[in-house]
C-alpha cells in the first residue's frame, strides 16, 4: 500500500534512501530545502515511527593562533633548515633571524637529528620532504575539519604543540530511516493530504456540567407533568422555618448552621390572618411564645421547600403539580463533601393521587429516568413532613447506599395554618449528589472551582 | 443528627428471640441510619424527635416491636411512696417548674452509668434546647434525706459541686466551672438562682447548671433520683417520661415522687388516647388495610389500639410525646406495616408540566453564548470582600452580609458577578488562551428588604482582547436571543480602564457595563493578557 507524504517529507526520504545517515545540514544540502522544513519533516516522520533521529558529536578541528603562523610562514623546525640549505650558519645569526620560535625549532631539529653543530656553527644533517604535521597543516588550512578528514598520527604532532590546533565539539543530529520507511512506497498521487495524521486540539464552548444536570433533572419533571416556579434565595424566616412548623428554639435555625443576613429583617412576611395561625399552630405544637420578630429575620434558605408553601399558601391549589430548583444555603464548613451553596430541587403534589406510595413512585420514576435503578426506601424524620422517608440508592463505584431524596407529606400543622386544605405530597434533595454520581467526582468542590482544564474536557453525556 | 453507640450483642440481650443479622437488617426501617459498624459495635444516627433512642434500652423496646417479640405500649408500673418535693414560690420567675421519680434496686454499673450520661446530654441538647426548656439531674437516692424543697438561693450560697473536692459559691461555679460558662447565661443577671435542698438544708442540685458532689451516682449505687426542672411544666415531664421509660426497662422499680406548691404538681406519666379513621391511614399511605392489620401495625410500632366502631383509638405512652396527631399514627402504622413492603405506585399525571419562562430565556441566552465560543462558569452567591471589591477596586456599597459565618471566602452576598469571573481567569493562567467565559446568576441590592436580579456577565481573555470584540459578543447575543439592540455611551467604572469603559443601553436605558478591565487588576491577578468583559441586569430587561 503506498502512503501519502508531504513533499516535504517525500525529499528527505528519497534523500535518506539513497545516503542512509545523514546530519540535517547535510539534508538541507542534498534536498535544497530550508533548514525549517528539514526540521519539521524530520519531526513528522519521527512521530510516524518512520525516522529515527540520533544525536552526535562530532570533534572539529582548525589552526590556532600558532598554527596559522605556521600555515603561513612554515613550521618553526621547517624555517630553521631551509636557512641552512646554503651552507652552516652561525649561531647568533640563526637566533636573530628566527627570534622566539628559534628555541622550539632548534629543540625539535636536534632531537630529530637534522642537524650537526660545529663551535658556534650550525649545519644541516638530514633533510625530508614532508616534516610531521606539515601535511595536516595543509590540509586544515583555514577550515575546520573532522579526524576522518584527517592523517591522524600527523595530526598528534600538533596536538601536543601550544596553540596549533584549536578542537571544537559539534552537536548534531543525525537522521535515518526506519525499517518501516526503507520499505515504503510514496504515492505520487497529487493534491493527496496525509488524513491520519493528527490533528491539533481544540476546546469546545459549553454549558456548565452543573447546569446540564440541572436542565435534565427539570425536564423529566416537567414531562412527569410539573410546572417549574421560582422564588427568592433571600427569606423571611417565617417562610424558610416558622411556616414549616420549625420552632424557633429549634437547632437548625441557630446561627451556626443558618446564614442570617445582617441586621436584615423583612417588614412583610405574610398576609394577617397566615402569620396569626401560623403563631397559633406553634403555641399549641410546641408550646411557647411566638416571636414575629424572629420571623421577620432573613435568612438565605436552607432550602426550596419555602418557595413551594408559599406558593400553595398564596394560590390554595386543589390540584397541582410544581416544582422549584435553585441555591440553597447551610452555614457549614466547606470540605469535599460540604458546601455553603449548592442546588435543591423540590417538588410538591396537591389534590389527587397522594398517596405514599405515589409520592415513592415518582421517586422511583426519577430515578430510573437518570438511569438509577438500585433504589430503597427507608424511614425518616423532618420537622415539617409526616410519615417521612428517605431514598437509598446504590452507588456502584463506591460499593455502597448512599442517601439522595428526602420526602413526606406536609404535616397537618404546615398545612392548615396557611389555609391548605387537600393533602401535599413533597420531595427534595441536592442536584450536586446526582451530578457527582454523574461525573465520577469524589469532590463537590469541583462545580465551582471553574478549572477550565476540567470544564473543557468533561464529557457532555455520562 | 446525634448519635448513639450500640453493641449487638446487649441489644440481642434486651431484644429477646433476635439474630444480630435480624437486627442490623431492621435498624434502618426504625429510622436508624446505620453510620459505621466495628465488629459487635454499631454506630446509628437516631432522629431529634425520638429521644428514647438515646439507649439502647429504647432502641430494644423498638426493636421488640419490629421484630414482633413482644408488641403494644409500654406501660409504666409507678408505685406510690412518701417522697417529697416542696415548691417554693420564688422559684416562679427563675425557673418555675420541677419534678422527679424514684428508680430502685438497679444495677448500676459503669456501663450504665456511661449511657445515663449520654441520654441526658441528648436530652439536655435535644428537647431540652440546651437545658433552656427542661434539664435533668440523676443523683444517688440514698445520699439525700427527703422532703426536698425546690427554691432559690443567691449567688453566695456555696456547696460542694459535682467533680469538684471544694465548696464554692453560685459565683464561682458560672465563672470557673466548664457548664457554669456554657450555661450560666440561662440564668441571666437575677440575683437569685434555683435550687434543691434535702431536708437537711444540704443542696442536692443547681438547674439547670450542676448537681452537687454529695449525689454523685457511682458504680455502687442501688437507688437513683431523677428530677427535671424547666420552664414548662409539659416539657418537663415530657423529659421525665422518657428517663422513667429507659429506666423501668433498664431493670429499676420505679416510685412516684410528689410535688406540691407554686403551681407545681405530681407528675402523671399517664397514656393519651386519639382517635384515627382507618380511611385516613389507607388513603395516606395507598393501601387498604383491614382494622385488625392497622392495630397489628400500631402494637408493632409499640402503642396500644382497638377497634371501636369505624374508628380505632389508640393509646400513647407518655415518652411518646413525639405524636401530635393522626398523620403521626399514620406513620406509625407504615413503620409497624414495614417501610419495605409498600410498593411504589406510579399514577399517570392530571396536569401538564411547564418549564418557567425564566428559565427557558436563560437556557436559550446559554446556548447563543456557547455558539459564540464562551464557556460556562457557575461561581457562588456568597463571596468575599477581597474578590468583590479589593481586587478589583470597586467601590462597596450597601454590603449585605451574612452572620458568623464558618468560612472566610463566603461572607457576603455578591452584587455584581464580574469580579468572580475576572477571579476566575487568575486561576486559570496556566491554560490555554483564548480564554471565554459567561456566567448568568443572582445577584442581591439592598432593597426591601432584598432586591435579586439576574446578571448575565461575560470576559474575554487573549492577546487581542478588545473592547470591540466584547461589544459584538453582547450586541450579537442579545440581538440573536432577544432582538434587542445595544449601545454604548462613555461612563468611567473602577472596574474598567479608563477610556475603555462603557456603560450598555438598550432603548436609552441603562441596562449594564462593558470595558476593558484596569490594568491594576490585571496585575493583581498576575493575569498575563488584557481581559475585557461585560456585566448587563437582565431583570427588567427580558423578564420582570
Amino acid at each position: 500500500m503506498s502512503q501519502v507524504f508531504h513533499e516535504i517529507e517525500k525529499k528527505i526520504i528519497s534523500s535518506l534512501k539513497e545516503n542512509p545517515k545523514q546530519t540535517m545540514e547535510k539534508l538541507e544540502e542534498s534536498t535544497s530545502l530550508s533548514s525549517d522544513q528539514i526540521r519539521r519533516g524530520v519531526e513528522w516522520l519521527r512521530l510516524k515511527e518512520l525516522a529515527n533521529v540520533s544525536e552526535s558529536i562530532t570533534i572539529l578541528f582548525s589552526l590556532g593562533k600558532n598554527g596559522l603562523e605556521a600555515f603561513e610562514k612554515g613550521l618553526p623546525e621547517r624555517r630553521l633548515l631551509d636557512l641552512l640549505k646554503d651552507g652552516p650558519k652561525k649561531l647568533q645569526d640563526l637566533q636573530k633571524e628566527l627570534g622566539s620560535i628559534f628555541g622550539p625549532a632548534m629543540g625539535l631539529a636536534r632531537k630529530n637529528n637534522w642537524i650537526e653543530s660545529n663551535n658556534d656553527q650550525l649545519s644541516l644533517k638530514n633533510s625530508s620532504a614532508n616534516l610531521p604535521g606539515e601535511i595536516t597543516l595543509k590540509t586544515i588550512g583555514k577550515n575546520k575539519l573532522s579526524k576522518i578528514e584527517l592523517d591522524e598520527s600527523d595530526l598528534s604532532s600538533l596536538l601536543k604543540r601550544p596553540d596549533f590546533i584549536v578542537q571544537d565539539e559539534i552537536k548534531s543530529k543525525e537522521i535515518s530511516l526506519t525499517d518501516n520507511a526503507k520499505s515504503i512506497e510514496i504515492s505520487d498521487s497529487t493534491g493527496a493530504i496525509d488524513v491520519t495524521a493528527k490533528a491539533p486540539q481544540v476546546y469546545v464552548a459549553r454549558t456548565h456540567p452543573l447546569k446540564d444536570t440541572i436542565d435534565e433533572i427539570r425536564e423529566i419533571f416537567v414531562t412527569l407533568g410539573f410546572s417549574e416556579i421560582l422564588g427568592s434565595m433571600s427569606q423571611p424566616s417565617f417562610w424558610n422555618f416558622d411556616a414549616l412548623f420549625t420552632p424557633q428554639d429549634h437547632p437548625a435555625r441557630e446561627l451556626q448552621d443558618t446564614f442570617y443576613l445582617d441586621g436584615i429583617s423583612a417588614k412583610k412576611i405574610g398576609t394577617p390572618d397566615q402569620i396569626k395561625k401560623v403563631s397559633a399552630s406553634h403555641k399549641q405544637g410546641w408550646r411557647y411564645l411566638w416571636d414575629i420578630h424572629e420571623a421577620r429575620k432573613m435568612v438565605l434558605r436552607t432550602h426550596t421547600t419555602c418557595v413551594t408553601i408559599k406558593h400553595l399558601a398564596e394560590t390554595k391549589p386543589d390540584e397541582a403539580r410544581v416544582f422549584s430548583v435553585g441555591r440553597v444555603f447551610r452555614n457549614e464548613k466547606v470540605s469535599y463533601k460540604h458546601l455553603v451553596e449548592f442546588n435543591q430541587i423540590e417538588g410538591v403534589v396537591v389534590g389527587k393521587n397522594t398517596t405514599l406510595r405515589d409520592l415513592m413512585g415518582i421517586q422511583k420514576e426519577f430515578y430510573k429516568r437518570i438511569g438509577i435503578t438500585k433504589i430503597k426506601f427507608w424511614p425518616t424524620f423532618f420537622p415539617y413532613t409526616e410519615p417521612s422517608l428517605q431514598t437509598m440508592v446504590y452507588n456502584d463505584r463506591l460499593g455502597k447506599w448512599v442517601e439522595l431524596f428526602g420526602m413526606g407529606i406536609f404535616r397537618p400543622e404546615v398545612t392548615k395554618p396557611l389555609g391548605i386544605k387537600k393533602p401535599v405530597l413533597a420531595w427534595g434533595g441536592g442536584i450536586e449528589r446526582i451530578a457527582m454520581l454523574k461525573y465520577d467526582l469524589d469532590d463537590v468542590r469541583e462545580f465551582y472551582n471553574n478549572n477550565l482544564n476540567w470544564l473543557r474536557s468533561a464529557t457532555k453525556c455520562q | 443528627m446525634p448519635v448513639v453507640e450500640l453493641s449487638y450483642s446487649n441489644l440481642q440481650k434486651l431484644i429477646g428471640k433476635s439474630s444480630k443479622k435480624q437486627i442490623s437488617e431492621s435498624l434502618p426501617f426504625l429510622g436508624l441510619d446505620v453510620e459505621s459498624e466495628e465488629g459487635d459495635l454499631v454506630r446509628v444516627e437516631y432522629s431529634p424527635n425520638r429521644p428514647d433512642y438515646s439507649t439502647d434500652f429504647g432502641i430494644a423496646l423498638g426493636m421488640q416491636g419490629l421484630l414482633g417479640v413482644k408488641t403494644g405500649s409500654i406501660k409504666l408500673n409507678i408505685k406510690k411512696s412518701n417522697y417529697v418535693i416542696k415548691v417554693d414560690p420564688t422559684v416562679s420567675k427563675v425557673r418555675p417548674f420541677v419534678t422527679g421519680i424514684i428508680a430502685k434496686n438497679g444495677k448500676v454499673d459503669d456501663k450504665m452509668i456511661k449511657q445515663l450520661m449520654t441520654m441526658q446530654e441528648d436530652l439536655h441538647f435535644g428537647i431540652g434546647r440546651k437545658r433552656k426548656k427542661s434539664s435533668i439531674g440523676i443523683h444517688d437516692l440514698d445520699k439525700i434525706s427527703f422532703p426536698l424543697t425546690y427554691t432559690v438561693a443567691n449567688r453566695n450560697h456555696s456547696f460542694i459541686p459535682l467533680t469538684s473536692q471544694n465548696t464554692m459559691t453560685i459565683t464561682e461555679i458560672i465563672q470557673n466551672t466548664e457548664v457554669g460558662k456554657d450555661y450560666g447565661a440561662l440564668l441571666g443577671n437575677s440575683s437569685n438562682v434555683p435550687i434543691i435542698l434535702d431536708s437537711k438544708k444540704n443542696t442536692v442540685s443547681f438547674p439547670p447548671i450542676i448537681n452537687a458532689a454529695v449525689t454523685t451516682v457511682t458504680h455502687k449505687t442501688m437507688n437513683l433520683f431523677v428530677e427535671v426542672t424547666g420552664i414548662n411544666k409539659q416539657d418537663a415531664e415530657d423529659m421525665l417520661a422518657i428517663v422513667a421509660t429507659i429506666l423501668q426497662s433498664a431493670g429499676f422499680s420505679l416510685y412516684g415522687v410528689k410535688i406540691t406548691g407554686a403551681n407545681n404538681s405530681s407528675p402523671k406519666l399517664v397514656p393519651r388516647k386519639l382517635i384515627i379513621s382507618p380511611n385516613l391511614i389507607n388513603d395516606s399511605l395507598g393501601l387498604k388495610l383491614t382494622t385488625s392489620k392497622i392495630i397489628t401495625s400500631l402494637k408493632k410500632s409499640r402503642l396500644d389500639a382497638e377497634a371501636k366502631g369505624k374508628n380505632i383509638i389508640c393509646t400513647i405512652p407518655a415518652y411518646r410525646f413525639d405524636i401530635f396527631g393522626p398523620m403521626d399514627l399514620v406513620e406509625e402504622v407504615a413503620l409497624g406495616y414495614g417501610i419495605q413492603n409498600l410498593e411504589p405506585m406510579m399514577s399517570p399525571s392530571q396536569t401538564i408540566g411547564q418549564t418557567n419562562p425564566v428559565s427557558v430565556k436563560l437556557k436559550l441566552l446559554s446556548l447563543t453564548m456557547v455558539g459564540l465560543g464562551y464557556l460556562e462558569v457557575l461561581n457562588s452567591s456568597l463571596t468575599s470582600k477581597r474578590i468583590l471589591y479589593e481586587m478589583t477596586n470597586r467601590k462597596p456599597a450597601k454590603i449585605i452580609s451574612v452572620r458568623d459565618s464558618k468560612s472566610q471566602e463566603h461572607t457576603i452576598l455578591r452584587d455584581s458577578i464580574l469580579p468572580s469571573l475576572v477571579e476566575n481567569l487568575s486561576r486559570n493562567i496556566h491554560a490555554s488562551y483564548p480564554q471565554k467565559l459567561f456566567e448568568t446568576g443572582t445577584i442581591f441590592l439592598q432593597g426591601d428588604p432584598i432586591d435579586e436580579k439576574v446578571s448575565f456577565v461575560g470576559v474575554s481573555a487573549h492577546q487581542d482582547a478588545s473592547f470591540t470584540e466584547i461589544k459584538s459578543i453582547l450586541q450579537s447575543a442579545l440581538k440573536s436571543t432577544f432582538n434587542l439592540e445595544i449601545e454604548t455611551a462613555t461612563l468611567a467604572n473602577p472596574i474598567f480602564e479608563d477610556g475603555r469603559s462603557a456603560s450598555v443601553l438598550v432603548n436609552g436605558k441603562s441596562v449594564g457595563i462593558i470595558g476593558e478591565i484596569n490594568s491594576q487588576t490585571i496585575e493583581n491577578y498576575k493575569i498575563r493578557v488584557p481581559v475585557v468583559g461585560f456585566e448587563i441586569n437582565l431583570s427588567g430587561l427580558i423578564f420582570d
